[in-house]
This record gives C-alpha cells, sequence and structure tokens, in this order.
C-alpha cells in the first residue's frame, strides 16, 4: 500500500473513495464481529414496528467503513487520530455506499503534522447519510 | 401484546453518571472476522487491530453496557466520535469505563425525543488510555 506523506496532500485535496455493498449477511457477520444485537438490523417485523421498512445498516458499521477509507489513504506510517460521525440517514442493505472525503486543512501541532478531512457516507441516492470529520497524522518526507 | 412499561424523564435522569466497567481481550480471530465483516485486507491488521475496532459495540457500545430503559418507542443511533490514542494489539486486554454522560431534551412539534450521551474511556493493561469514545442514541 502507497505511503501518504504530509507534503502530498492539500486543502481540497480528495480522499479516494471507497465503495461498499453491504448485505443483510454483511450485517449478521457484523452483529457477531461487533456484538451488537440490537434486532433493528436483522429482524424485519422489528425494523417495521420502529417504523422503518426494512431493517437497517448499522452506523458503527458505517463508521468502520469510513475508518478503512482513511487508513487505506494514509498507508502505513499514517495514524488517525479522530473520528466523528452524524448519523443523518439510513442505509439498507443492497445500498452500495460511497465513502468520500476531503481534506480541510493541514497544520504542524506539537511536532506533529495533521491533517482534517471531512468525510461522508453516500448512499445511492447521492445523500450524504453519514457525514463527519476526520484529523490523521502522517508522516513527512524525509522523516 | 402488553405495552412494554417506559421509565419516565426523571427516572432516566436519575441514572446520569451510572458507570460500568468491563475488560475485552482483544486477540487475533476477533481483528481477523472484524476486518472479513468490512472487507479490510491490509496485511498490516495481521498484527495490530485497525482503529475501526474502536468502533464496534462491543467496545465503546456504552449505551448497551450501562442498558439504561428506553424511553420512548423508537431508538437509534445518532452520532459518535472516537479518540484513538495508541493503536491496539493482538493480546491486549482492554478495559472500558462507560458512562451514562448526559440526557438532553430534544422535544419539538413532532413528540418527545431525547438524546443521551454516552462516553468511553479505554485502557488496555498497563492503564494507558487507548482510545476516548462519545456515542450518542436518540430515543422518540
Amino acid at each position: 500500500m502507497a505511503q501518504l506523506y504530509y507534503e502530498d496532500v492539500q486543502e481540497g485535496s480528495e480522499i479516494p473513495t471507497l465503495e461498499k455493498l453491504p448485505t443483510t449477511r454483511t450485517l449478521v457477520m457484523w452483529a457477531g464481529a461487533s456484538g451488537d444485537f440490537f434486532e433493528l438490523h436483522y429482524d424485519k417485523d422489528f425494523a417495521n414496528s420502529m417504523g422503518f421498512p426494512k431493517v437497517l445498516v448499522h452506523g458503527r458499521l458505517e463508521a468502520a467503513f469510513l475508518t478503512q477509507m482513511l487508513t487505506d489513504w494514509i498507508g502505513d506510517r499514517g495514524e488517525l487520530r479522530k473520528l466523528t460521525v452524524q448519523y443523518r440517514g439510513n442505509a439498507f442493505p443492497g445500498d452500495t455506499l460511497l465513502c468520500k472525503g476531503k481534506v480541510t486543512k493541514k497544520y504542524v501541532e506539537g511536532g506533529e503534522s495533521l491533517v482534517e478531512c471531512e468525510i461522508w457516507v453516500e448512499n445511492p441516492a447521492g445523500q450524504r447519510i453519514t457525514p463527519g470529520s476526520a484529523v490523521v497524522a502522517l508522516p513527512t518526507k524525509g522523516s | 401484546m402488553t405495552e412494554e412499561k417506559r421509565p419516565t424523564l426523571e427516572e432516566v435522569k436519575a441514572l446520569i453518571g451510572k458507570k460500568k466497567e468491563e475488560t475485552l481481550q482483544i486477540d487475533k480471530s476477533m481483528i481477523r472476522l472484524f476486518c472479513q465483516c468490512i472487507g479490510d485486507t491490509n496485511p498490516k491488521w495481521q498484527n495490530a487491530a485497525p482503529p475501526g475496532l474502536v468502533t464496534t459495540a462491543m467496545i465503546s457500545g456504552g449505551a448497551l453496557a450501562i442498558e439504561v430503559p428506553r424511553l420512548y418507542k423508537r431508538s437509534v443511533a445518532a452520532g459518535a466520535d472516537w479518540e484513538f490514542h495508541k493503536p491496539i494489539k493482538p493480546g491486549d486486554a482492554i478495559t472500558t469505563t462507560h458512562e451514562f454522560a448526559e440526557i438532553q431534551d430534544r422535544s419539538s412539534e413532532k413528540g418527545p425525543r431525547v438524546l443521551l450521551i454516552y462516553k468511553s474511556t479505554h485502557r488496555d493493561q498497563k492503564g494507558d488510555v487507548v482510545a476516548v469514545s462519545t456515542n450518542s442514541i436518540m430515543s422518540y
């Protein structure tokens, strides 16, 4: 995996899009792998009783997809420092989700080269259902 | 079907400050299952946990751990914030202190709703803070 350096990014730089297609199977795997057994994510009758047409993709699974987008981008020597998300919309199994982001700020603080990003998950309708932000620390060339 | 008995807002407010501590042993199979589920094939995670592991309910699911009774019929995750201080590795024992930190009344003309905020601090076996999480649940 290519290493990203602090010098490589500028405000406005885009993070490579990560595409995900969570299925019902993915949600069952996530329930087991993450310890979240809330019925809203695998029991359609329960989801209907809460007013949802189908079971929902876990918000935390979308957050995990965003962490992968960031760790893929920053490379082995980069470090994810902070992730913030708001769950504004729902995703359903079978939706192709696009994890996207772009750099909003870069600065050096406490001897570290930090990059702030705007990040989001986009649903098939192009809506930003899970917007948020992230801070990553990147190595500098020659370091 | 019998209607589930709901607590009052005051009863739930009385639970603010409630804490629960739990310890989770991190092993390679746990990391592998996580990576298989999200489709992350980065070989780096053969010997380290991806930061995303902290997003899982088993580590930062304070709402599940503390079991604050549901005020209203619907309950969904509203947002979350994770700070990653130190990478987690297989073999680490992560002790998390969850706290039911705050409740905000967000009622409107659409009806009653509250935001429940949980804070979790995650430490490794050396006592070092590896991550800090904040999660909020909207109940309406």
